[in-house]
């Protein structure tokens, strides 16, 4: 029987109630990991950056307005009122409950039958990636639901030939970049499925593209509409990205004196170190096989989502839409290559999860067979739940295998004691005691402290002086260790200035006075 | 031998084209010269040919005289009507002008009336009409110019700053003067922040609406299978308006393109409004050697001399179920008043208004006409659809914008003080709950392809939108509870806004650059960071959004090839902020002056109208 003839309810109010019951599973889910001890570096960064704002001291103007990605660190602001180390999971578990009901609503309105709605749902609930989406706290989320719009309004254009989905998406791939740059490369393989597209818009008789292409350049006023039309759509869709990152960019200059700030300063993403320090801590191994081979990139994403043959197929006589499920696999072979030194992100992997799923909805009319299709569909998702499982427990990435583990094992994570341990004993020292701290590598520490007006950190315009004679403004000072793998990432390790005198000359001005593995906390006087 | 047997012997008219004109003078009560004329059946060369070969003579009748006792017995319709004049007694015998000496009503009319025999003087029927309305047409044109101002004085222009806005425009500069005197950074820096705001709150706001209106690209208002079903029979008289002044050049043009109307030619009803001293275009309507499809309509001198103020006048004379006006330069879709027609049918009755849209013939001419593509582009198609979609109220555009007659006479006709009488119109339209809707036909106009042509232009847009703002905004609370408060921010945004932004434009603009050029250290004492910050944001993504409406509208138009010239448009926007000077200046000096466009300036040949 049906639920929701009994209860009376609207189709599009039985979805929002769903999508609220899986917002709270997340919810639940988010903060049971985090009282298990689960944080990541990007969490941390968010958290440690939303409180500069919020109770920091100084100029704080480049932390709001250079802090990469923008639109995830914008999104934690609203929840910080409620918990400040939970800010980013309450992002994150809405942001992925949006995300449900952008694609459930999209999927409603195409079909009527219910077993596809049951197939999103499970996915949601169950999928692993996806549970690590909205239950890390980090800013997959937003970057899922950015790119899901962005193919969607995409695949309708082939449909419309509206300017409207057109402009939407290029909208939407404005705020993806704000939410990963990397996404930027997209625009690259863009260029021949435009061209296709703009070669296919020409009033032809002839139906064969090659035949067409031909018509076209032989002649002039035709391949002169064919250039035309074909920058035309690359501009319209892609300007708005490229001079929107121009932009940021040239506030980046103007403000940090760095057009590249946002990319490479530590102190304005997580990703410049977390990811490196990740590779490294890994590939420097010598028994290390990376399975992340190009070409071999394209087949791991197919293990991961096998859906996404499922969605090719159902695609096969649309060119359009083909050459459109092929791009992000030139794009995540791209990435393999220009960003050698990182491995893969989950992120990379569950856009074809979000594209597969999007061309289930676009397609998911009745068919031939239905019985068939629907038991090979329900086959292949479940095989999906395992691959997502497998993928993510046998990432490389530290934060996500940690994850996994702490979902299925249930235990308390330890990862994040050292600097809890740090950040108490920071808490722990008498009222307006000035810590001087370096947030680009310590800022775990710095998100688990209780007072950030007391310490010295980077975005402040007295820490440089502070650096060159710590004892006028600080009566602390945070040191990374030589055991610390980040410790050449930061001017505090055991080289700077002041330790090296204390080392040397056995002359006191520094006291140890807190000390764990990667960490000394040193009294000066 | 009457003067129909004349035409027929000489072979100007055949015996069905006789029979034509008869039989539509019995249905519509017009008169037999006023058809033969006015509705393409016989130049009028040809007409004064024929005659002078039969031993006619037509006189020059203009310095004639006149006995105003006489002129006041007859009516300015009834003589326009029948092309006759009567001016004076003399021998006993009325000294008539008459362009048909056949007319045997009008001549009975004199006889009956006058009890005298009429002396007839035969004349050109334009020196006939010119005389008539100059001699009777001025209660006409008192009520042109008056009637508004007399019906619903709030509305009219007359008026430009009333005290209360006078006190509170001077009340906020000198809260300007004195924030700046007690603390000059303080006030810099919220006249910084609130004018950028607003820049940036505006565009994103013209980008919703852009969005919104692209959504609807696809939505034929009216289809063509629509149009083909329309009934010729069934269609009501529709009156065109075209208010010319000294378009001498465009004059044949203009008779082309209404040619090519899909509309039965017994039922348009067409006006050329001539200003009585614009001998220049008359002469050219005189100069035709082919049928003409329209009825010329002199407009006697009175001030202000205004294009709305010569529309109110042929409103007199109108005899349609709807209305539209075009200029002389205008190629509408062919199709468009069926259409139009058809869609009033669909919608409900407060739909008084219908706005096509408007675009250019010659938008690869040079550097102008195609920023002014972009521009209508984007206007038409996306903003007014957009406007149109939220029930907001439509700033209507100078020409096709197609009326229900008797609303337009209810509303009282345009400002004629008023220099874009149009979107004033819109307004005071919305504000007794009428709505104007939008259709899918364009009429294809010159773009102004000259610089100095195009700021005078300019700066009367600007002017009027000004005037309009200030008219409407003389009681803000009532115009929020007529108009509810989406359609008073619309206008505030819309009307209010417009000249706003381009005062301001230049300004912020000149910040920025001596700030990026010279790195000025004084700009930063005045603006903390965060306020340069916000500014920078505020002014780039403006900007960049701004171009890429218009990137869209060229886009849907398929106009590919202007695409990359929407970038130049922080350029275009400066000729804007010249010409918004210039309105302000005049709004100021002499707010009613109609600053003349000049048409005609076009190379392109109009008729290679686009897709």
């Amino acid at each position: 029987m049906n639920l929701k003839f009994k209860i009376k309810l609207s189709r599009s109010q039985t979805l929002l109630i769903i999508t609220l019951v899986i917002a709270m599973y997340y919810l639940v889910c988010g903060i049971y990991l985090n009282s298990l001890g689960y944080f990541n570096q990007e969490t941390l960064f968010y958290i440690e950056k939303v409180r500069i704002i919020f109770e920091g001291l100084g100029y704080k103007l480049k932390v709001i307005g250079l802090t990469a990605p923008a639109l995830p660190f914008f999104a934690t602001f609203a929840f910080t009122t409620i918990n400040s180390l939970l800010a980013p999971v309450i992002a994150s578990a809405l942001g992925t409950a949006a995300l449900f009901y952008l694609m459930a609503s999209t999927l409603v309105k195409k079909t009527d039958d219910d077993f596809y709605l049951l197939l999103l749902i499970i996915l949601f609930l169950f999928h692993p990636g996806i549970l690590y989406t909205a239950c890390s706290g980090k800013s997959m989320y937003m970057a899922l639901i950015f790119f899901y719009l962005f193919f969607l309004n995409i695949f309708k254009f082939y449909t419309s030939n509206t300017t409207f989905h057109i402009s939407i998406a290029s909208i939407c791939l404005v705020l993806l970049l704000f939410c990963d740059y990397k996404f930027i490369w997209l625009t690259l393989f863009f260029i021949p499925l435009i061209f296709s597209i703009a070669l296919q818009s020409l009033n032809l008789a002839e139906k064969e593209s090659i035949f067409r292409m031909t018509l076209s350049f032989n002649s002039p006023s035709l391949r002169r509409k064919l250039i035309n039309k074909t920058f035309a759509l690359y501009v319209i869709l892609f300007i708005l990205p490229i001079t929107s990152i121009m932009l940021y960019k040239m506030l980046n200059l103007t403000n940090a004196n760095d057009a590249d700030y946002f990319l490479n300063s530590p102190y304005a993403t997580w990703t410049v170190l977390a990811e490196r320090f990740s590779y490294e801590r890994v590939a420097l191994n010598p028994d290390f096989k990376n399975p992340e081979i190009s070409l071999l990139i394209s087949a791991r994403m197919i293990m991961f989502c096998p859906l996404i043959l499922f969605a090719i197929a159902l695609f096969r006589r649309n060119p359009y839409q083909i050459l459109t499920l092929l791009t992000p696999f030139a794009f995540v072979e791209f990435l393999h290559i220009k960003y050698d030194q990182v491995f893969l992100l989950h992120q990379y992997y569950l856009i074809f999860l979000i594209l597969a799923i999007l061309c289930l909805i676009i397609k998911a009319q009745p068919v031939k067979r239905v019985i068939l299709f629907k038991s090979v569909l329900g086959v292949i998702i479940l095989v999906q739940l395992y691959t997502g499982y497998y993928f993510l427990s046998n990432s490389l990435i530290d934060d996500e295998k940690n994850f996994i583990t702490i979902l299925k094992n249930r235990e308390v994570d330890e990862q994040q004691d050292e600097n809890r341990d740090m950040a108490n004993y920071i808490n722990g020292l008498p009222n307006g005691s000035k810590i001087l701290i370096d947030d680009a590598v310590a800022y775990p520490i710095v998100a688990f402290t209780n007072n950030i007006a007391d310490l010295t950190l980077p975005y402040q315009e007295n820490f440089l002086s502070a650096i060159e004679s710590p004892r006028q403004y600080d009566g602390y000072i945070l040191i990374a260790n030589t055991k610390n793998l980040l410790a050449g990432y930061t001017i505090l390790n055991s080289r700077y200035g002041p330790v090296m005198y204390q080392t040397g000359n056995n002359y006191s001005t520094l006291q140890k006075i807190y000390e764990t593995d990667h960490w000394v906390l040193y009294k000066l006087f | 031998m009457s003067i129909p047997e004349l035409l027929i012997q000489d072979g100007f008219i055949t015996q069905a084209d006789q029979e034509k004109i008869d039989d539509f003078s019995r249905r519509s009560g017009l008169s037999y010269i006023k058809i033969l004329l006015n509705f393409g059946y016989l130049s009028r060369k040809n007409y004064e040919r024929s005659l002078n070969n039969a031993g006619y003579v037509f006189k020059q009748i203009r310095e004639e005289d006149y006995d105003l006792d006489v002129l006041a017995k007859t009516e300015l319709k009834f003589a326009d009507a029948h092309l006759a004049l009567p001016l004076r007694v003399e021998n006993n015998k009325i000294v008539t002008l008459m362009a048909n000496p056949d007319d045997e009503l009008f001549i009975d009319y004199i006889k009956f009336t006058y009890d005298m025999e009429p002396e007839i003087i035969l004349a050109s029927d334009l020196d006939i009409t010119w005389l008539s309305h100059v001699l009777l047409g001025q209660k006409y044109v008192k009520s042109a110019v008056f009637e508004l101002l007399n019906r619903d004085p709030d509305s009219s222009a007359l008026t430009t700053f009333t005290t209360p806005q006078l006190i509170f425009t001077f009340g906020l500069f000198a809260a300007v003067v004195i924030g700046m005197m007690l603390s000059f950074v303080n006030t810099s820096i919220i006249i910084n922040v609130v004018l950028s705001s607003f820049f940036l709150v505006s565009i994103i706001f013209k980008l919703f609406l852009a969005l919104v209106g692209s959504r609807f690209e696809l939505h034929q208002a009216v289809t063509r299978e629509e149009v083909r079903q329309v009934d010729d029979d069934e269609l009501p008289i529709y009156t065109i308006h075209l208010p010319v002044y000294k378009e001498d050049k465009l004059i044949k043009k203009l008779i082309w393109n209404l040619q090519s109307l899909d509309y039965p030619r017994e039922k348009l009803d067409i006006k050329l409004l001539i200003e009585e001293d614009d001998d220049k275009t008359l002469n050219a309507v005189r100069n035709l050697d082919f049928p003409a499809v329209f009825e010329v309509i002199v407009v006697p001198f009175h001030m202000p001399k205004t294009k709305p103020k010569a529309c109110n006048y042929g409103l007199h004379f109108s005899r349609g179920t709807f209305l539209t006006i075009y200029d002389a330069e205008d190629v509408p879709d062919t199709d468009q008043l069926k259409k139009v027609v058809t869609l009033f049918n669909k919608l409900p009755v407060n739909y008084v208004c219908i706005q096509c849209a408007l675009n250019y013939f010659n938008r690869g001419e040079n550097f102008l006409t195609r920023m002014f593509t972009l521009e209508y582009s984007y206007w038409f198609d996306y903003m007014l659809p957009g406007l149109d979609t939220f029930d907001i109220p439509i700033p209507l555009g100078g020409t096709s914008n197609h009326f229900k007659f008797e609303f337009l006479i209810e509303l009282g006709g345009w400002d004629p003080f008023n220099v874009t009488e149009d979107a004033d119109l819109g307004v005071r339209a919305y504000a007794k709950g009428y709505k104007v809707a939008i259709i899918n036909s364009t009429t294809y106009e010159e773009a102004n392809n000259e610089m100095f042509n195009w700021v005078r232009q300019r700066s009367r847009w600007i002017k009027g939108y000004m005037q309009t703002h200030l008219v409407h905004m003389r009681n803000p609370v009532k115009l929020w509870k007529k108009v509810g408060w989406k359609g008073f921010l619309g206008f505030n945004f819309f009307i209010g806004a417009t000249p706003v932004t381009f005062l301001v434009y230049p300004l912020l603009l000149a910040i920025f650059i001596c700030y990026l050029m010279f790195d000025l250290t004084s700009i930063r004492s005045f603006f903390p960071d965060w306020v340069l910050f916000m500014s920078i944001i505020n002014l780039m993504v403006g900007n960049i959004l701004m171009i890429y409406i218009n990137m869209m509208a060229v886009f849907k138009r398929r106009y590919y090839e202007l695409i990359l010239f929407a970038i130049a448009n922080p350029v275009y926007w400066l000729l804007h902020s010249w010409a918004a000077y210039k309105g302000l200046y005049q709004l100021i000096v002499k707010p009613f002056y109609w600053e003349k466009t000049t048409h005609g300036l076009s190379k392109v040949n109009n008729q290679a109208v686009p897709e």
